[in-house]
C-alpha cells in the first residue's frame, strides 16, 4: 500500500487528467457543464432584460410565437427565465454543497481519526442532525429564516453534511489501521499531517463520489424546496420556475419540463464529471487497466 | 324586493330545492366530491371556510334555506314571522325532526345553537344584535334583537346556522375544541358522518330518519381532499370524481370545458361574494396619499388580469360589493387602465423618478392559498408597477400564519387579499371598512381606512329593515369607498362547479354546495 | 466488548438523542412567526380579543417557554404528542393513521432500489469499462440526476394524458368495493408510480455506490490474494468482494431512511399520497405545531431505530471495526 502511494505521487495530477480525458462520458459532462455555465454567466449580459417581464400572452406554447420555448402562466418568456435562472440555481447548489462538504469532511475526519470520546461526541452531533429528515428540517429552517437565496443555501448546507461525515469517518477508521499510517506514526509525523496529508488523500476516492453527489444533491434540494413553494420569489431560478409552474403543468408542460431539464442536465454533467474524476483518481482502478 | 317584509312563508311540500328535479334523479348511489381545502372540523357554528361549511351543511340542518334568487325558504323552521317592530323573529319548527342519535330537535336546541354561534362564530357581526332566544314551547323559538337586523334572514341559512344538539355540545366543555366537532358528530341534517380521515377524505351517509321524507336521494357522499386542482380535474376526467365545487382554477375550467363527460356551472356562488383586492397600508407613507393609491389602481390592467390571466373566467371587480349581490351598485368611481394618468398622479404626489427610473420601492404580500386569485396577481404587480416607476418586491409568505401576522401587525406596503361576503354585506363586507374594526387581526380593516361617513352609512344599513332603502344606503357607501380607494378591487372570484354529466340537480342555490344536497342524484 | 454491552450503550445514546431532538424541535418551532391562535383566527376569518385570550390560555401559549417545554417533554414521555391545532385530534392518532401509507411507499421504494441497485452495481463492476457497465452507469447517472418531483411530474403528465392506465393520485379509488383482493390490487396500482418515482433516485445512488466500492474492493490486496489462490470469479465476487463492498451501501441505506422519508414529502405531494410526508408538508403550511413536532419526533424515532440497526449490521459484517 505505502509503495503504491509512492508510485502514485510521481505525476498524480497529469496522469489523472489523462485518464479523465480518455473517458468520453467525463469529457461530455465537462463540456455540458461548461456550456451551461457560459450561458448562465454571459446570457444575462447579452439579453439584458427583466426575466419577470410579461412578454407575450400567457401560456403560449413553444415554437408557436415569438417566445421560442413558450411563455408561462404569467406570460413570462420561458427561455429568458432559463437563461437568468441558471445563475441562482447553480450558485445556491455550489454554495450549499461547499458548506456541506466542508462540515462533513471536518467532522468525519476528526471523529474517525481520534476515535474515543471525540468520536462519540461528534457522531452524536452527526446522528442528531441525521435524525431530522433533511428536507423537512430544511423546510423548517427556510420558513424560519424566510426564503431567500442565502438562507436556502445555508439551510441546505446545514442539513446535508451528515452523509459525507459518516463516509469520511468510515474511511478514516479503515485507513488509520493500515500499515503505512502506523509507519508515519513511527517516524513521528504530527497529528495534522497524518489527518490531512496522509489519511485524507487516501480517503479521497470514495469522498469524491460523495462530494459529487453533494453538489448534485444540493441543486436537487434547492429545486425541491422551490417545488414546495419555499424558494426566493424575487430571484428567477429554475426551481422557482418549476415551483410556480407546478400547478399548471398539465396545461403548460413546457413551464416545468424545460427548467426541470436544465436541472437534470446540470446535475447530470456534474455526476459525469464526478464519475470521471473517480475513475481517474482511483489508483487501484488504474492499476487494473 | 322587500324580502324583509315577507313575514311568513308556508312549508313547501317536499321542500325547497330550486327548479324542477331531473326526471331520472333516482334514489341511491355514492357521490364522490372533491375539495381543495382540508376539513378541520364539522362544527360550522364555530368555524368558517368551505372545508367546514360544505360538510357542515350536510350534517346539520339550519332554520332556513334559500333558493337561487335570494328568497328564504322553510327548512327546519316550517314557518317564521318577523315582528312589526323588527325586533324579534319567531321560528316555528317542524315537529318530526330528530337528531342523528334519535332525540327530537326542539326550540331549546335552536336557542342553544344561536347563542353559541353568536358568541363563537368568527363572523362576529352576523348575530351580534341577538339579545336572547325565548322558547315558549318545544317547537317555537323567538329570537329577540337589540335593534332591527335584516341580515339575520341570511345568517339563518345552512352554512351559517347549524342546529346543534344541546345534549351533546352543551356539556360545559369549550365548544371550539369540543371532541364531538370531529368525532362521533351528532347532527341534525340529511347526512351523518360515517368516516373521517383527516386531510384525506370523509364519508357521509344518508340519515334515514331525516325530517324531509324521501330525501336525500344519495346513499352516500365521499368528500376527498385534493390540494392540487390539476389532480381533481384528472380524477374528474377519469370518472373517479363526480363533482368539484368551489373551483376557481382557470386552466382546469378551460380544460374541463372541452371534455364531453364534464359540465360546468358558475351557479351556486351568489351568496359567497368573494372579491380579490389589493390592500394599501393607508396609514403608511406614501399610501396615505390618495393620489398614490389612485395611481397604482390606474396602473393595474384589470382587463388583462380577467381576460388573459384568468382567461375570461373572472370578472373585473368595480367596488366593495360583489355584483351578484342585490346591494351591488354599478354607479361607482372607476379606474381605467391609464399609465399616463398614473404617472401624472405620482408626479403630483411628489414621487418623481430617480436617475434609474425608479420612484419608489415597495413590497407586495399576498394571501397564500389561492394561486390564480392571489399569487399570480401579486406576481403581476411586479412588471405592471415597474411601468410607472414603482419597483415591487414580492414577499412570498411561507404559510398562512406568516401572512396573517404581517396583516395583523400592519407590517406591509401593499398586499393581495380577499374576503367573502357570505350572504349579506353585514356578515362579510362591513368588517373591511368599519373604522371600529381596525384590529390586530387578519381579515379586519387592515387598510386602516377611516371615513366617518362610511361608518354612518354602514351602521344605518345594518339596521334598515326596508330592502330598497338599504340598497340606497349601500349605493352611497360604494360610491364613497370607491372614491377614497382605500384598497384596489381587482377581480371577483371565478368560482365554478365542475361535475360529471351523471350528476343530477347540481346545487345552484345562492349557497350552492354549502347547503344540504337533498335532490342531488347520480344517473347511470 | 460484548454485543449486549454494545447494544446497551447504543440504546442509552439513542435515549439522549431522542431527548435532544425533542428539545431542538421544540425551540425551532417556537421561534417560528405566527402562533396557533393566529392560525385559528385566520381560519375563522377573525376572532374577538376575549376568544383570543381564552385560546391562548387553553393552548398554554401564555406560559413561559421553559414551562411549555417541560409540559411538552413530559407529555411525550407519556406517549401523548398533543392535539393538532388544525384538526383538534390527537397527533398520535393522526400519525398512526398516516403511517401505513408511508411505510408501504417506503418499503416498496426501498425494496426496488436496494435489490435492483446492488445488482446493477455488481454487474457494472465486473467489467468496469465494458458496454454493459457504461450503459448501467449512464442509466443510473440519469436516474440520479433527475429531480424526484420532476420525474414524478413527467410520470403524472404521461400517465394522466397519454397513457391513462395507472392512477396518478391517492392511495385507492373512492368507491367502496368490500372485496379484499380488489382493494389490494387497487392499492397496488396506485402504488406503482409513486414508488417508482422514489425508487429511481435511490436505485441510481445504490448502484453507483455498489459499483464504486466493488471496484475499490476488487483492487484490494485480499481480493488479489483470493484470486491468486485460484478461487473462482463468482466466489471472489460474492464471498469476498461483495461482503465488503456492501458496507457503504448498508451505511447509506440506514442513512437514507431519513432522506427517503423526506423524499416522501415531495413524492406524496406530487401523487397526493395520504402519508406522513404530505401530513408534514400540510402541517408546515398550516403552522400546525403539535403535528409538526409530533412528526419530527416520530420520524426521528424511526431514523434512530434505523441507525441502530445499521450500526449493528455494520458491526456484524465488518469484523475490522472494534468498538473498544
Amino acid at each position: 500500500m505505502s509503495a503504491e502511494a509512492t508510485v502514485r505521487s510521481e505525476h498524480p495530477t497529469r496522469e489523472a487528467a489523462r485518464v479523465f480525458m480518455r473517458s468520453p462520458a467525463a469529457v461530455g459532462g465537462l463540456l455540458l457543464l461548461a456550456a451551461i455555465l457560459a450561458v448562465a454567466l454571459a446570457g444575462p449580459f447579452v439579453l439584458n432584460v427583466d426575466p419577470f417581464d410579461i412578454t407575450a400572452a400567457p401560456l403560449t406554447p413553444p415554437w408557436t410565437g415569438d417566445a421560442l420555448l413558450g411563455t408561462d402562466q404569467q406570460g413570462r418568456d420561458v427561455l429568458i427565465g432559463l437563461v437568468y435562472g441558471g445563475r441562482a440555481t447553480l450558485a445556491v447548489g455550489a454554495t450549499a454543497a461547499l458548506i456541506s462538504i466542508l462540515i462533513g469532511i471536518a467532522i468525519g475526519a476528526l471523529a474517525g481519526y481520534f476515535g474515543g470520546t471525540i468520536d462519540e461526541m461528534l457522531m452524536r452531533v452527526t446522528e442528531f442532525f441525521q435524525v431530522l429528515p433533511a428536507l423537512l428540517f430544511a423546510m423548517v429552517l427556510v420558513t424560519l429564516l424566510s426564503p431567500s437565496l442565502p438562507t436556502v443555501a445555508l439551510s441546505i448546507g446545514a442539513v446535508s453534511w451528515t452523509a459525507t461525515a459518516r463516509l469520511t469517518r468510515a474511511e478514516f477508521l479503515k485507513i488509520k489501521q493500515l500499515d503505512f499510517v502506523a509507519a508515519e506514526h513511527v517516524i513521528g509525523a504530527g497529528r495534522n499531517r497524518i489527518i490531512w496529508k496522509v489519511i485524507l488523500p487516501n480517503a479521497l476516492p470514495p469522498l469524491i463520489v460523495s462530494a459529487t453527489l453533494a453538489i448534485g444533491t444540493a441543486i436537487l434540494f434547492e429545486a425541491s424546496l422551490s417545488f414546495l413553494g419555499l424558494g426566493d420569489p424575487n430571484r428567477m431560478s429554475w426551481g422557482l420556475m418549476i415551483g410556480s409552474g407546478r400547478s399548471y403543468m398539465l396545461s403548460c408542460w413546457w413551464g416545468v419540463t424545460f427548467p426541470g431539464l436544465m436541472i437534470f442536465l446540470s446535475v447530470l454533467a456534474i455526476s459525469l464529471i464526478g464519475d470521471g474524476l473517480n475513475d481517474a483518481l482511483n489508483p487501484k482502478l488504474r492499476e487494473r487497466r | 324586493m322587500k324580502r324583509w317584509l315577507i313575514v311568513s312563508a308556508l312549508a313547501a311540500a317536499s321542500c325547497a330545492m330550486t327548479g324542477a328535479a331531473a326526471k331520472d334523479a333516482k334514489r341511491g348511489g355514492t357521490l364522490v366530491m372533491g375539495q381543495s381545502v382540508a376539513t378541520s372540523t364539522f362544527n360550522n357554528a364555530v368555524a368558517s371556510g368551505t372545508g367546514v361549511m360544505v360538510p357542515g351543511a350536510q350534517i346539520f340542518a339550519s332554520p332556513l334555506m334559500h333558493d337561487d334568487k335570494w328568497n328564504p325558504e322553510p327548512y327546519l323552521a316550517e314557518r317564521w314571522e318577523v315582528a312589526k317592530d323588527n325586533l324579534s323573529v319567531t321560528l316555528h319548527l317542524r315537529k318530526d325532526a330528530v337528531f342523528h342519535d334519535g332525540k327530537p330537535i326542539t326550540s331549546e336546541d335552536v336557542a342553544f345553537s344561536i347563542i353559541t354561534i353568536r358568541d363563537n362564530h368568527p363572523f362576529n357581526t352576523m348575530l351580534k344584535p341577538v339579545d336572547t332566544v325565548d322558547t315558549p314551547d318545544p317547537h317555537t323559538a323567538v329570537i329577540r334583537l337589540k335593534h332591527p337586523h335584516p341580515a339575520i334572514l341570511y345568517a339563518m341559512g345552512p352554512p351559517l346556522m347549524p342546529i346543534l344538539p344541546k345534549h351533546v355540545y352543551g356539556d360545559g366543555r369549550p365548544i371550539k375544541t369540543h371532541p364531538s366537532n370531529t368525532k362521533d358528530v351528532v347532527g341534525s341534517g340529511p347526512f351523518k358522518l360515517a368516516e373521517f380521515k383527516p386531510g384525506d377524505q370523509l364519508v357521509l351517509e344518508r340519515f334515514d330518519k331525516f325530517f324531509i321524507k324521501g330525501r336525500p336521494l344519495l346513499d352516500r357522499i365521499i368528500i376527498k381532499t385534493y390540494p392540487d386542482s390539476q389532480t381533481s380535474l384528472l380524477e374528474l376526467e377519469a370518472g373517479r370524481l363526480h363533482m368539484q365545487p368551489f373551483f376557481n382554477r382557470v386552466l382546469e375550467i378551460e380544460r374541463a370545458k372541452s371534455n364531453p363527460q364534464l359540465a360546468i356551472t358558475s351557479g351556486g356562488y351568489q351568496a359567497i361574494g368573494g372579491i380579490n383586492w389589493l390592500l394599501f397600508n393607508n396609514k403608511k407613507k406614501p399610501f396615505d396619499d390618495i393620489r398614490v393609491r389612485q395611481a397604482i389602481t390606474h396602473a393595474i390592467d384589470r382587463e388583462f388580469i380577467a381576460k388573459a390571466l384568468h382567461k375570461g373566467l373572472s370578472k373585473v371587480a368595480t367596488g366593495p360589493i360583489h355584483s351578484s349581490f342585490p346591494q351591488y351598485s354599478p354607479d361607482v368611481t372607476r379606474y381605467k387602465f391609464d399609465l399616463k394618468k398614473a404617472e401624472a398622479l405620482l408626479d403630483a404626489a411628489g414621487l418623481t423618478k430617480g436617475a434609474d427610473g425608479v420612484r419608489l420601492k415597495i413590497t407586495c404580500d399576498y394571501y397564500p392559498g389561492d394561486e390564480d386569485g392571489q399569487k399570480r396577481i401579486a406576481e403581476y404587480m411586479k412588471p405592471a408597477l415597474k411601468k410607472i416607476g414603482i419597483e415591487v418586491e414580492v414577499r412570498a409568505p411561507a404559510d398562512f400564519a406568516s401572512w396573517a401576522k404581517r396583516m395583523a401587525q400592519k407590517d406591509f406596503d401593499i398586499s393581495m387579499d380577499a374576503a367573502f361576503a357570505w350572504g349579506d354585506p353585514v356578515i362579510g363586507v362591513h368588517r373591511t371598512y368599519l373604522s371600529t374594526n381596525i384590529r390586530p387581526l387578519v381579515f379586519t380593516n387592515n387598510a386602516q381606512y377611516v371615513n366617518p361617513r362610511v361608518d354612518e352609512l354602514l351602521a344605518a344599513a345594518e339596521r334598515e329593515p326596508d330592502a330598497d332603502k338599504r340598497k340606497v344606503l349601500y349605493a352611497e357607501f360604494q360610491k364613497v369607498v370607491t372614491a377614497d380607494v382605500p384598497l384596489s378591487w381587482v377581480t371577483e372570484l371565478p368560482y365554478h362547479t365542475i361535475y360529471s354529466r351523471r350528476v343530477r340537480n347540481v346545487p345552484v342555490t345562492i349557497w350552492g354546495t354549502a347547503s344540504p344536497m337533498l335532490d342531488v342524484a347520480l344517473a347511470d | 466488548m460484548s454485543l449486549l454491552a454494545f447494544l446497551a450503550r447504543r440504546l442509552s445514546y439513542a435515549a439522549v438523542l431522542v431527548l435532544a431532538v425533542l428539545v431542538l424541535n421544540f425551540f425551532l418551532i417556537r421561534l417560528a412567526p405566527g402562533d396557533a391562535v393566529e392560525v385559528l383566527a385566520g381560519q375563522m376569518g377573525g376572532m374577538t380579543e376575549q376568544i383570543r385570550a381564552d385560546l391562548q390560555r387553553e393552548y398554554g401559549l401564555d406560559q413561559p417557554m421553559l414551562t411549555q417545554l417541560g409540559i411538552y417533554v413530559s407529555r411525550v414521555a407519556h406517549g401523548n404528542l398533543g392535539y393538532s391545532y388544525f384538526f383538534n385530534l390527537p397527533v398520535t392518532s393522526l400519525i398512526l393513521e398516516r403511517l401505513p401509507a408511508t411505510l408501504l411507499l417506503l418499503v416498496a421504494a426501498l425494496a426496488v432500489s436496494v435489490l435492483a441497485g446492488t445488482t446493477l452495481g455488481v454487474l457494472a463492476s465486473r467489467k468496469p469499462n465494458g458496454p454493459v457497465s457504461q450503459l448501467i452507469t449512464l442509466v443510473s447517472v440519469v436516474g440520479y440526476s433527475a429531480p424526484v418531483f420532476w420525474t414524478g411530474m413527467l410520470l403524472v403528465i404521461l400517465f394522466a394524458s397519454v397513457f391513462p392506465i395507472l392512477p396518478v393520485s391517492g392511495i385507492r379509488s373512492a368507491a367502496v368495493s368490500g372485496s379484499w383482493l380488489v382493494d389490494a390490487v387497487d392499492v397496488a396500482r396506485h402504488l406503482v408510480l409513486p414508488a417508482l418515482s422514489l425508487a429511481i433516485v435511490y436505485l441510481a445512488q445504490y448502484s453507483r455506490l455498489t459499483r464504486a466500492s466493488m471496484l475499490d474492493v476488487l483492487g484490494s490486496d485480499y481480493v488479489r490474494t483470493a484470486r491468486a489462490k485460484g478461487l473462482s470469479e463468482r466466489t471472489v465476487l460474492f464471498k469476498h468482494a461483495f461482503r465488503n463492498a456492501v458496507l457503504p451501501v448498508v451505511t447509506i441505506v440506514g442513512l437514507q431512511f431519513g432522506n427517503m422519508l423526506a423524499g416522501a414529502i415531495v413524492v406524496e405531494t406530487v401523487f397526493n399520497w395520504p402519508g406522513l410526508g404530505r401530513l408534514a408538508f400540510d402541517s408546515v403550511l398550516r403552522r400546525d405545531y403539535p403535528t409538526l413536532l409530533g412528526l419530527l419526533f416520530f420520524s426521528s424515532l424511526l431514523v434512530i431505530v434505523a441507525n441502530q440497526i445499521t450500526d449493528l449490521c455494520y458491526r456484524l459484517i465488518d469484523p475490522r471495526i472494534k468498538t473498544s
